[in-house]
């Protein structure tokens, strides 16, 4: 294996890391230099909000997403944009919905970080707190220690129970997920379940098409979430994987 | 005995052949002979159960052959997983193969499916064995179901269906290499099925309290390396073709019955 950089990165709600070489090792260290607090809020924010009503919305196909309720970043936390009638509801996440540390945090104050997810219903009732809770606790100027140990709390008193079937679109096209070569990572769908070790789904061994996201996994969030290639974009173009 | 036995199976076939006969378009109205839905070759049918999943999976799951008294551990696992060849019985109930002998389900359960899938397997299984009508074995699952003596899915419950080998039967053939995961039965528009361009379908089979989540975009990814390797099957040889069509149901006619379900698929992008 010649390829001395083969990893894909943190992804708004969720991250795959692949660290196997010290070119990215090296890499991970400069982007946690380049990113090592938060960037004035300004940088995260769209200024346009219809662009990001329509970034939100790309991340499922049109027919889900179009009756699903929005929302947008603003200088207090997400807003309602539009209301849904089907139950999903999208947004775009940024930065801090990745890991709070390990390879997968590289990307955690990253600005530039979008990633439009539209949550099946049951997830938007069960997983969408914890990005209104981080957002909360990042736009209150907390550290990743303080937040942390906000979202420890948050999981003891005020967390719903995770929902069986709960789940999400990521196949937006737009969607920029890392500072590498493929910003938009890939299309693929994300299924939340309580903790497990990910071999129970196979995930990660060779020829499997299922990847398991470092996003939570119990650091401190008490969910995993399991990725799986969508194959397409949420406009219908293909998005075969990439040999990286 | 043995005339008993030779005088059922006469009555069997004769049934069989009374439904060919009434209804063409129905060529498998009931059980064909057990023989004709085992597998002669054991080492064949273990190597069938192991094709659904990536080796590094099925290596060390325990692996089922069906026998003539039901499935039988023909490989002891390491990692909880377990693959099975899947027959025709395990179709949904409006299935015009219900009872077609050549069809082959293999399939990889994760454990937690192991554990709440594989006993419906076992049930449907006793119970087609045990010579019942697809009513009655309808019947006797929905019951089963409703006495809570057939469990729901546990959490993650999920299997690998990657093989290049299985045969839904005429109409699908091998069909599309898909993973399905399996939840307690819930409403279709939940996981956002039915819709243009969905890469996922949603099957809520009757009699089973279960919603049955089934994504055929797969593309098997390797970490090999480092690299991400693709191919759509887990044997990575064939091109994936998206073979079967949209459609839904929401009920069909069984024996005098009509029974609901609910099927919904949306991956294919031309409709």
């Amino acid at each position: 294996m010649n390829r001395r950089i083969v990893g894909t990165i943190t992804l708004g709600s969720l991250v795959l890391v692949v660290v196997l070489s010290t070119a990215w090792q090296t890499q991970a260290q400069d982007a946690n230099a380049q990113y090592p607090s938060m960037a004035p809020l300004d940088q995260y924010l769209m200024t346009d909000r219809n662009a990001e009503i329509a970034l939100a919305r790309s991340a499922a196909p049109e027919a889900i997403s179009r009756d699903a309720e929005v929302l947008v970043l603003g200088r207090h936390g997400y807003e309602t944009a539009v209301r849904g009638k089907n139950g999903f509801v999208c947004v775009v996440e940024r930065g801090w919905m990745s890991p709070f540390d390990g390879d997968g945090a590289v990307n955690f104050w990253n600005p530039k970080i979008r990633g439009p997810i539209c949550f099946n219903p049951p997830a938007a009732r069960s997983i969408l707190p914890l990005t209104y809770k981080r957002t909360e606790m990042v736009l209150a100027g907390q550290s990743k220690a303080q937040i942390i140990d906000v979202i420890k709390t948050f999981i003891k008193q005020g967390l719903p129970p995770l929902e069986p079937g709960a789940m999400s679109y990521m196949m937006s096209k737009e969607q920029y997920l890392t500072d590498n070569d493929h910003h938009n990572w890939m299309a693929h769908l994300m299924f939340y379940t309580p903790l497990m070790d990910g071999v129970v789904w196979g995930a990660d061994l060779s020829n499997s098409p299922v990847m398991l996201n470092p996003q939570f996994s119990g650091a401190p969030e008490p969910i995993d979430v399991f990725m799986v290639p969508a194959g397409w974009w949420s406009d219908g173009t293909a998005d075969p994987v990439r040999v990286r | 005995m043995i005339a008993l036995g030779v005088f059922a199976l006469a009555i069997v076939l004769g049934e069989w052949g009374q439904a060919q006969a009434q209804d063409p378009k129905t060529p498998y109205a009931s059980m064909a002979p057990l023989d004709q839905y085992l597998m002669v070759d054991r080492d064949a049918e273990i190597a069938m159960a192991r094709s659904p999943a990536p080796e590094a999976i099925s290596r060390d799951a325990g692996v089922l052959v069906l026998g003539r008294h039901g499935y039988e551990t023909a490989v002891k696992g390491k990692n909880g997983f377990v693959s099975v060849v899947e027959r025709s019985w395990m179709l949904p109930y409006d299935d015009p193969e219900f009872w077609d002998p050549k069809v082959r389900l293999p399939l990889c359960l994760n454990p937690p499916a192991a554990r709440s899938h594989l006993p419906l397997t076992f049930n449907q299984t006793e119970l087609a064995f045990s010579g019942m009508s697809k009513t009655q074995m309808f019947d006797r699952t929905k019951t089963a179901f409703d006495k809570s003596e057939l469990p729901v899915p546990e959490p993650g419950s999920m299997c690998y269906m990657l093989s290049k080998q299985q045969n839904f039967g005429p109409k699908y053939g091998n069909a599309d290499p898909h993973l399905m995961f399996w939840f307690p039965q819930k409403d279709h528009m939940n996981w956002g099925a039915d819709f243009p361009a969905s890469p996922v379908d949603v099957h809520q089979y009757s009699p089973q309290p279960i919603t049955e989540f089934v994504n055929f975009s797969v593309q098997v990814v390797g970490r090999t390396g480092g690299t991400h390797e693709c191919s759509p099957t887990s044997d990575h040889n064939a091109h994936s073709v998206m073979t079967m069509r949209r459609r839904s149901s929401k009920s069909f006619r069984l024996g005098s019955r009509t029974v609901s379900q609910a099927v919904y698929t949306g991956r294919n992008r031309d409709g």
